[in-house]
């Protein structure tokens, strides 16, 4: 034990426990110990993480270890170049791709030319179209290959994740404790001890509450959780003979939404809906959707669904666990007075709460829905201002209004916008600069490189199995 | 569709003709529907001389040739702000554009820097930035290449002759077609119904007719103010300065590729360095010191000699409560005014200019656009008032009333809270829109003896030896970088940039 050493004591051994544990441990010098307890199983709650990330997951998965050969080698992790969403509300079907910025010609946003000549986005979209022919290939960084704009995340099991963290925890200076917290010790808002399922007792510096949507009291002190609605969440896997396409696809139902995630060997389904009455042979879970207004509070920092919880449509629940845990690094407590990071902390959260929900308000938003609970229920209730800026802006003349550090980009709105039908109503007129027969041909040799190369690009399945033929192939030569 | 409008500026300042040529180049096909009223009689504030290295790309748009642009308007280059006597007197440092050495891993090197710091074991900061020694060195040279590299990650301004920059400008707007009117306005026509500003009429009795008018009449304000009597949200609570003198002189020495501001007691003074003179001002407020001892301060602390007699400038610190209000958009000083000390003013023209293109309402005023015109605009506002205010309020000074003031300021939240998170351990919450970055709040802060108690923990998970290694390699490239770069002068000659007129000589 170093002099001085200060204790930091996660609690939750999920996805949220592991990869908070891990990325501390790889990040924290020798001053901080760090000890995790849990029981080691996944909670069933993890399911509600989704099954896909944004290509920003990139850098931090492979920060904790989750780098792409490992993913691909041991976990049946898969591409993702988006969400196809289908049937959605008011029978609209788009994928919602991943796409590094637009092309610009004459210096206008892509879009505006489009609302000028009347296409469609879709078409010039090459993640969008090589995900619906079921392709998939790493984009080149030759910025000549059309393909090269593409970006992508994975499609991935949270229990399998979980378990990869945990191999990685074993090995490293986490110290890891197989039981609970049975009873918490708090002074003045302070955690002070924590008594564990087997009688020991942990004095801790700074408590991380990974222990999913449960939220202890005594931990989450002092926050209080906000919630509108609980769903109710079934999680189903089939094994496949073949990998599906580089892209989940979510339709809606008439009592809810469905989700299916194609990973190497099979597919993972999650099925959303309204809570049903009390049955007991009912399968699954039910979560309340909402948030901590402070996820930090005291000396207990809440991360994952132990702060907050938004539906699985678009890979928002792991963007926010993300940006929980990179928060938290950057903001380690240096001291016993954690006031500055604290205030810091819940801004940002707040921040990212707020924008996160944006977008999916967004997406469900929709006078077209179902008659049924969950779809009214889904229904904005309070006009939001920064939410009624961004759609009225974007109808009006295709103006993109973003706010500082959003987690969806520009590229990401536009694709949202123009799949849920939105069209803007004039577009920039600096995009007349190019003549309508510029403009028009520009777009077209767009649309046709991409039905070029994709007939060209290997179906996912295959594209997956030579690059794992040649990682293992490496490991072994 | 319907008529693209038809666009009058009023105003042929650095405000009004910058909104010109840009809108000529931008909307190439509004040939002849671009009007632009100035009076000779009336004149232009005649400063505004350094610039923020946004101006680039302001004039890269336009196609203008960087060389030929200087060479005309007898720019030099800037590469940061020297501020004197901010802290304490007798202290300087130089608030550079780039960051400082480079990142360690995933973390600020900024932060590395300070665990150095603490432990006796870093240069000062400055020997980790590349335009900060080649300003002290009157060196420069164009960032080219890799920015991960020593030498290539940092950003230039000009420092010009704004009047020439006018010209400059007007004879590009003038070649796209956008018609310039000599004249002194005399009276608005509004609109009966709908209050919208129709006619200009002019002393000769000429009248101009428009749809859309940019107000760029300066501080007057004649259209935003005089006539649609917007108001004004006055920022003199933290910006007290309300007075300026600005006298011109000789230039000594090597060309200098900085500006400096140097704080007095009232107030500070500014010192911009072009090709054939050197600008100077002191920027004051009257509740300090008379107009008279200003301007004797001033005349004391020249560095050759005084070449014009004194400008002297009257404002109020603060922003138009709409910047755009009905068919009128206020752009320059009729849209607010914050004191020049980081030279945001022609930068916040510019992001007038943008936004207004962005938002240009060519089928009509709506409401949409006005509103979010002025709610970015606002933005942009706020957030420099903060950074400004900061150079007050980050001090240790107390030996006059001015300073006196500022020590028992209350501050805004948004800028205590920071100054909070940074003396604690270093930390500057990042923004996206705005345009000062975490590494120019770092060099204030720093620079003003804001030296945090603590630095981000992960830092420990190093051997100092092997930071100290990192950052040695920095250092040491920077300083051989530098070595190996040109004086202004001999870059300004060999890019073909200089200016072939003499220096400027006082008449004897
Ligand atoms: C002391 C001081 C120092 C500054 N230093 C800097 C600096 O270093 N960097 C920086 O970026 N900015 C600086 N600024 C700001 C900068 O000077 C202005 O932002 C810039 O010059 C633009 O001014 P303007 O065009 O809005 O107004 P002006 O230059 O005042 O132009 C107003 C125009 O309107 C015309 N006009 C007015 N009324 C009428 C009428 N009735 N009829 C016809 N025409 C009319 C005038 O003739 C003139 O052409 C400084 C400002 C001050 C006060």
């Amino acid at each position: 034990m170093v002099a001085s050493q200060k204790t930091l004591v996660v609690i939750g051994r999920g996805l949220a426990g592991n990869l908070a544990a891990l990325a501390l441990s790889n990040s924290l010098g020798p001053s901080w110990r760090i000890v995790q307890v849990g029981q080691p199983s996944t909670p069933p709650e993890d399911s509600f993480y989704g099954n896909v990330t944004a290509p920003t997951a990139y850098n931090f998965l492979r920060s904790v270890g989750l780098d792409e050969p490992r993913l691909l080698r041991r976990s049946s992790t898969a591409f993702s170049l988006g969400t196809h969403f289908k049937n959605w509300l008011g029978g609209a079907s788009w994928m919602q791709c991943h796409h590094s910025p637009f092309a610009t010609p004459a210096g206008a946003p892509l879009h505006h030319q489009l609302t000028r000549l009347g296409l469609d986005l879709e078409p010039l979209l090459v993640s969008a179209q090589v995900a619906l022919a079921g392709r998939f290939a790493h984009p080149p960084s030759d910025p000549g290959s059309v393909l090269s704009r593409a970006e992508y995340g994975y499609q991935f099991d949270p229990m399998e994740w979980a378990c990869l963290l945990d191999q990685s925890l074993q090995s490293s200076p986490v110290e890891i404790v197989e039981c609970g917290v049975s009873e918490v010790e708090t002074q003045a808002g302070n955690i002070t001890a924590l008594t564990l399922e087997n009688g020991d007792t942990l004095t801790a510096t700074l408590v991380i509450d990974a222990n999913g949507p449960s939220r202890r009291e005594s931990l989450c002190s002092g926050g209080a959780f906000t919630t509108k609605r609980t769903v109710h969440a079934q999680a189903n896997q089939t094994s496949t003979p073949q990998t599906g396409p580089a892209c989940q696809s979510v339709e809606a139902s008439a009592q809810g939404w469905v989700s299916t995630a194609f990973l190497q060997d099979r597919a993972l389904g999650l099925n959303v809906s309204a809570v049903r009455g009390n049955n007991a042979e009912q399968q699954g879970f039910n979560i309340a959707l909402g948030q901590l207004d402070a996820a930090w509070n005291g000396n207990c920092v809440a991360i994952g669904h132990a702060a907050a919880v938004v539906e699985p449509l678009t890979p928002a629940p792991m963007m926010l666990l993300q940006r929980d845990i990179e928060r938290l690094l950057g903001l380690i407590p240096t001291g016993v007075n954690m006031e500055v990071e604290r205030r810091e902390y819940n801004r940002q959260y707040r921040d990212d709460i707020a924008h996160i929900s944006l977008f999916l308000t967004t997406l469900v938003k929709s006078d077209d829905v179902p008659d049924s609970v969950y779809w009214r229920d889904a229904q904005p209730t309070e006009p939001d201002e920064k939410l009624q800026r961004k759609l009225a802006q974007f109808e009006h003349r295709g103006l993109l209004v973003s706010y500082d550090l959003e987690p969806f980009n520009d590229e990401d709105w536009t694709i949202l916008h123009w799949g849920k039908g939105l069209r803007p109503r004039q577009y920039d007129r600096t995009a007349d600069a190019m003549s309508q027969v510029d403009a028009t041909q520009t777009l077209a040799s767009i649309r046709q490189s991409i039905e070029q190369i994709t007939p060209r690009i290997p179906p996912h399945g295959l594209y997956v199995a030579k690059l794992k033929d040649y990682l293992e192939r490496q490991a072994h030569g | 569709m319907p008529q693209f409008p038809r666009i009058c500026i009023l105003g042929g300042g650095s405000a009004g003709w910058m909104t010109a040529a840009a809108l000529a180049t931008k909307f190439p096909n509004a040939g002849g529907e671009i009007t632009l009223i100035e009076s000779e009689q009336i004149g232009t504030v005649g400063v505004g001389e350094a610039t923020l290295p946004h101006i680039r790309f302001f004039n890269q748009a336009l196609g203008i040739d960087e060389p030929t642009f200087m060479k005309t308007t007898k720019a030099t280059f800037k590469l940061g702000i020297e501020f004197c006597d901010w802290g304490k007197r007798g202290d300087r440092y130089i608030h550079p554009f780039g960051d400082y050495g480079f990142p360690v891993d995933e973390l600020d090197f900024h932060q590395a820097w300070l665990k150095l710091h603490q432990a006796g074991k870093a240069h000062r900061i400055d020997d980790y930035s590349f335009p900060i020694l080649a300003a002290q060195e009157d060196r420069f040279k164009i960032p080219e290449g890799d920015v991960n590299e020593v030498g290539s990650n940092f950003g230039y301004a000009y420092q010009f002759d704004s009047s020439l920059y006018a010209k400059f400008l007007r004879s590009f707007s003038e070649a796209r077609g956008v018609k310039r009117v000599e004249g002194r306005v005399v009276d608005i026509g509004l609109g009966a119904t709908t209050g919208h500003v129709e006619t200009l009429s002019l002393e000769d009795g000429s009248k101009v007719e428009a749809d859309l008018f940019v107000d760029c009449s300066g501080f007057r304000g004649v259209l935003i103010e005089q006539t649609l009597e917007t108001g004004y949200e006055d920022w003199s609570e933290w910006l007290p300065c309300n007075r300026a003198v600005a006298i011109p002189c000789e230039s000594k020495g090597e060309l200098s590729p900085y500006t400096r501001a140097t704080a007095r007691t009232a107030g500070w003074q500014w010192r911009i360095p072009l090709q054939h003179r050197t600008g100077n001002g002191h920027v004051y407020c009257s509740e300090f010191i008379s107009d008279d001892e200003a301007i004797a301060q001033l005349l004391d602390n020249l560095e050759g000699a005084q070449l014009a007699d004194p400008n002297q400038l009257y404002f109020k610190t603060g922003r138009r409560k709409k910047f755009w209000n009905r068919n009128v958009v206020s752009i320059g000083l009729s849209a607010g005014f914050l004191e020049p000390l980081e030279s945001t003013s022609i930068h916040l023209i510019q992001e007038g200019i943008t936004t207004l293109i962005e938002l240009f309402p060519s089928a009509g005023i709506e409401a949409l656009d006005v509103d979010e015109y002025n709610r970015r605009m606002g933005l942009n506002f706020e957030r420099v008032r903060d950074f400004l205010l900061l150079h007050y309020i980050a001090t240790q000074r107390d030996d006059s009333e001015m300073w006196r003031h500022f020590r028992a300021l209350k501050l805004p939240d948004s800028l205590d809270e920071r100054l909070q998170a940074w003396l604690s351990r270093g930390h500057i919450p990042a923004y996206e829109f705005g345009v000062f970055l975490p590494p120019s709040w770092l060099a204030v802060m720093l620079g003003q003896n804001l030296m945090p108690t603590d630095y981000d923990p992960r830092l420990d998970r190093y051997e100092m030896d092997e930071l100290h290694q990192r950052l040695e390699t920095i250092r040491t490239q920077t300083a051989d970088a530098v070595r190996a770069t040109p004086t202004q002068a001999e870059f300004l000659a060999q890019y073909g940039a200089a200016s072939r007129s003499p220096r400027a000589k006082a008449a004897s």
